[in-house]
């Protein structure tokens, strides 16, 4: 049986999250009540004129920038024309000829945890287009525009056909969404449709290198649909061309509930001509370095300063690293004086779980680094233990009173103090002098049931290790 | 006069104070005033209103002018046929017209007219609010029999325009009244031009060319092989943006719907069909074609159009200006593409190039056709200070 390989190239649209419109001044917010965000540019009435964001090109410029690819001195808007009640003058703005930038590459580890450079064939600019609604009006079917998407801004990043497997789309995906994350250019999200996916895919006997024909594959809403989609769409061209059947070019939609992909009508592509209207964009180095000074530190290398200056190990750091806010925290708590390892912990384990318990997000959420962090040093300085300092936790969502406060409130101040717990030792060992013999035999076992005897006593509010000592001392000092 | 225009506002507003205070300007029925229907001559655009004032009008009207309504045009303002261009001031219900210039309408409108007719350099006159056809060539023509109205209305209308990003960064020109020194300017006149022109006029040509030297301009001819070329890149270049330009025009969102369609794509036939007449309709099958089936074809005549422009450069460094022969050639009544591109073969080049062209009517008792003079972009304040100086000498001034 002849063994295939797959040639995978991803075409990726990424919505920018521009406060309005690429060609005019309307709100960017395409999920507003249908057609709020309208207005005589993005309707196309006659006599309008676009006028392209500074803000769509910046951002665009910074998410190519983050992925290492080259801005290009000239770029320009070309016409994509085609007929379609989602495109509202019968042609698209995008840049066909002369994309934004070139070049660029994501750096992946692939299934075997090998180096793989995965490069960006070039990244261009272009506009969304409305969104259709179909329904029934009575019997007769309807459908309805909605013009809100309608010039969106969007940029499409399109890569060499440089992968191999469904896991290297999904980790340059992934790879990608980071760094689009970093730069601040969108949230790159699959689930709400700002970074949406389409495959070429084809498949050639290993070792050749030839190029055969591609299928594409669009409809995948989530990173995992991408890879369970070329994966699909793998193994059937493999199959058929096993059979001895011809592959055609054409374009296939992912079917997430059967986890099939399935053939689509061809879509008429029209030609491109330069737009006419829209200034040629000229870039001086200048202004191209005065972008990349706004860059922030990418999360490779923050990766590695997590290492050498937090001493993390190379996973967490390669984790807390993925998500500028969960780095932005993380930072901001060390800042605090909390140490790496117990701001590294609590974040992770109880902090973005609790958030994510309660729907929001990190970066807007109850409970801010500098609470945190007092809550953190309190259990630090061992005023508090830990199970208190997770009830504390859980009151600062429903609470904006300092932890301080609340500990204090709910009593949950750990008593160290000797004189204090002295007496409540002295009870219990009155009351268990059975336990307090089998101490005094050598079974550890008994000290720890004691332990737990005083601390009930105290409420669960008695230094852990304040209470071990001098209960060892007093069993072994009465003996 | 009803004839003449397309839409006379009920009342005219009270015109502010400034330059322009007292001049009623006629537009076309594509120049957006809020409120005006501005049909731009097609039935596409059916009982559309203008929901805003182009930038040109909101100019117009803060230098005191008064808008006086808008004369009948030729559909989307291709070519000539059912246009009143001109017959406004004649009729002296206005002193001036604005008038969509495509590849000449302007110019030709002026000569039918026998007044003034100015088409400034591409890149001068915001676009904001016109409904165009061709937006790398189209231009507002100024139509008056006075040349001094003309360089005020240039003057009120030029200039950068937040609403027009398309309008390159340059200096706009010094509107200024300036004097056109005698023996020390040069008018070249292109050989290749008259072309095919017949021999009696080019024998008219000629003599509008002796009154140059007349009024003591130094008269030079030069040389551009490649002048025939214009139109046909004009006719391809100037198609496709057409094709595109007018893609918006699906009865999706304003417009005329044609009822009864059973999908969208029999919605757009039906309705795109019913909406342009039968010229604009070949027109944009032409556009379609060289856009479809014959990008190659587009292709080349760009990159001939780039050509053609630094030819035009060139002849710059030679003479100050240039004459060329104004001959509305074709048909009077134009039947078809064809009919209508040859009425233009002499003042397309203007539109092709961005550059200003000028026609100025013949001296009255003159028989010759009047003459086409152009010079370089952004020399339009001079070419207005040529034709001023041509005027003068014909009333015997020397200046
Ligand atoms: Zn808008």
């Amino acid at each position: 049986m002849m063994e295939f390989e797959a040639v995978i190239g991803l075409e990726i649209h990424v919505e920018l999250n521009c406060a309005t419109k690429m060609f005019c001044d309307c709100s960017n917010r395409p999920g507003d009540k249908p057609n709020m965000n309208i207005c005589p540019t993005c309707l196309w009435f006659p006599g309008a004129l676009p006028r392209l964001s500074r803000e769509a090109l910046e951002k665009a410029a910074l998410l190519c920038l983050g992925l290492g690819a080259e801005l290009q001195p000239r770029s320009a808007f070309d016409q994509k024309v085609y007929y379609y009640p989602d495109l509202p003058k019968g042609y698209q703005l995008s840049q066909a000829h002369l994309p934004l930038a070139r070049g660029g590459a994501i750096d992946i580890s692939d299934e075997n945890g090998r180096p793989r450079k995965l490069r960006i064939h070039h990244i261009h600019m272009e506009e969304d287009v409305a969104k259709l609604v179909h329904e029934m009006e009575g019997r007769l079917p309807i459908s309805l525009v909605d013009f809100n998407r309608a010039g969106a801004p969007l940029v499409e990043i399109v890569t060499e056909p440089d992968f191999r497997t469904p896991s290297e789309a999904m980790e340059f995906l992934k790879a990608l969404r980071t760094q689009v994350r970093y730069v601040g250019s969108s949230e790159c999200s699959m689930e709400n449709g700002t970074m949406r996916v389409d495959a070429n895919i084809s498949v050639r006997p290993k070792g050749t290198g030839q190029m055969n024909t591609k299928v594409e594959v669009k409809n995948m809403n989530s990173i995992r649909h991408v890879g369970d989609a070329v994966a699909y769409e793998i193994n059937r061209q493999s199959a058929d061309v096993q059979a001895g059947k011809v592959v055609t070019l054409h374009t296939r939609l992912w079917d997430p509930d059967k986890k099939v992909t399935l053939a689509m009508r061809g879509k008429f592509e029209g030609p491109c001509i330069p737009d006419p209207v829209v200034p040629v964009i000229e870039l001086a180095p200048e202004w191209i370095e005065r972008m990349r000074t706004r860059l922030p530190e990418m999360p490779a290398a923050r990766a590695e300063r997590f290492v050498s200056q937090h001493g993390l190990s190379g996973e967490e750091a390669v984790f807390l690293s993925a998500d500028p806010e969960v780095a932005g925290y993380f930072e901001a708590l060390i800042g605090q004086g909390v140490s790496p390892r117990t701001a590294m912990h609590w974040l992770v384990t109880q902090l973005i779980p609790a958030v994510k318990d309660r729907g929001q997000e990190l970066s807007g959420s109850a409970v801010p680094p500098a609470r945190f962090a007092a809550l953190l040093n309190m259990l630090a300085r061992d005023e508090i233990n830990a199970h208190a300092a997770r009830e504390v936790l859980g009151q600062l969502f429903d609470s904006d009173k300092a932890p301080e406060a609340i500990v204090s409130a709910l009593g949950f101040r750990q008593v160290s103090d000797p004189d204090a717990l002295d007496a409540l030792i002295d009870k219990v060992l009155a009351e268990q002098p059975a336990a307090v013999a089998d101490v005094r035999a050598g079974q550890g076992k008994a000290l720890g049931f004691l332990i737990g005897q005083v601390m009930q006593a105290s409420g669960g509010k008695a230094n852990p290790k304040v209470l071990r000592d001098l209960l060892a001392k007093k069993v072994s000092a009465a003996s | 006069m009803d004839s003449i225009f397309f839409y006379r506002p009920p009342e005219a507003a009270v015109p502010a104070d400034g330059p322009l205070k007292g001049m009623n300007i006629a537009i076309q029925p594509n120049v957006s005033a809020a409120g005006w229907p501005t049909d731009a001559g097609s039935n596409a655009l059916a009982r559309f209103v203008a929901l805003e004032d182009a930038t040109v009008v909101e100019r117009l009207r803060q230098a005191g002018a008064s808008i006086c309504g808008s004369t009948r045009m030729s559909e989307f303002g291709f070519g000539l046929d059912g246009s009143r261009a001109g017959e406004a001031i004649k009729r002296n219900a206005a002193h001036a017209e604005l008038v969509l210039d495509l590849m000449g309408e302007s110019r030709l409108a002026a000569s039918a007219g026998d007044v003034c007719g100015f088409k400034p350099s591409y890149g001068l006159v915001s676009r904001f609010g016109l409904i165009g056809l061709i937006p790398s060539m189209e231009c507002y023509g100024i139509l008056s029999d006075s040349l001094k109205n003309i360089r005020e209305i240039l003057k009120a209308i030029a200039g950068p325009d937040e609403r027009d990003f398309s309008l390159p960064d340059e200096t706009t020109p010094d509107f200024s009244p300036q004097n056109i020194d005698r023996g020390k300017t040069t008018v070249g006149i292109i050989k290749e031009a008259p072309g095919s022109l017949p021999a009696r006029q080019e024998s008219l040509y000629r003599a509008a060319i002796e009154t140059l030297g007349d009024a003591g301009l130094t008269v030079k001819e030069l040389s551009l092989p490649d002048f025939p070329l214009f139109l046909p890149v004009h006719k391809i270049v100037g198609a496709v943006e057409a094709s595109s330009c007018t893609g918006r025009y699906d009865s999706v969102r304003y417009g005329v719907r044609v009822p009864g369609a059973k999908n969208w794509n029999e919605m757009y036939l039906s309705s795109r069909g019913a909406a342009f007449g039968p010229l604009l309709k070949s027109y944009l099958f032409q556009g379609t074609f060289f856009q479809f089936e014959r990008y190659d074809a587009y292709e080349d005549a760009c990159r001939i159009r780039a050509r053609l422009v630094a030819g035009m450069r060139r002849l710059a460094a030679q003479a100050d200006f240039w004459a060329i022969p104004v001959e509305r050639g074709g048909p009077d009544a134009p039947a078809s593409l064809a009919d209508t591109y040859a009425q233009f073969a002499l003042t397309a080049y203007a539109n092709v190039a961005g550059l200003p062209a000028l026609y100025l009517p013949p001296a009255q008792g003159r028989p010759h056709p009047g003459v086409q003079l152009s010079g370089p972009r952004l020399s339009d304040a001079r070419l207005l200070a040529l034709g001023e100086h041509l005027l003068n000498a014909r009333r015997g001034g020397n200046a």
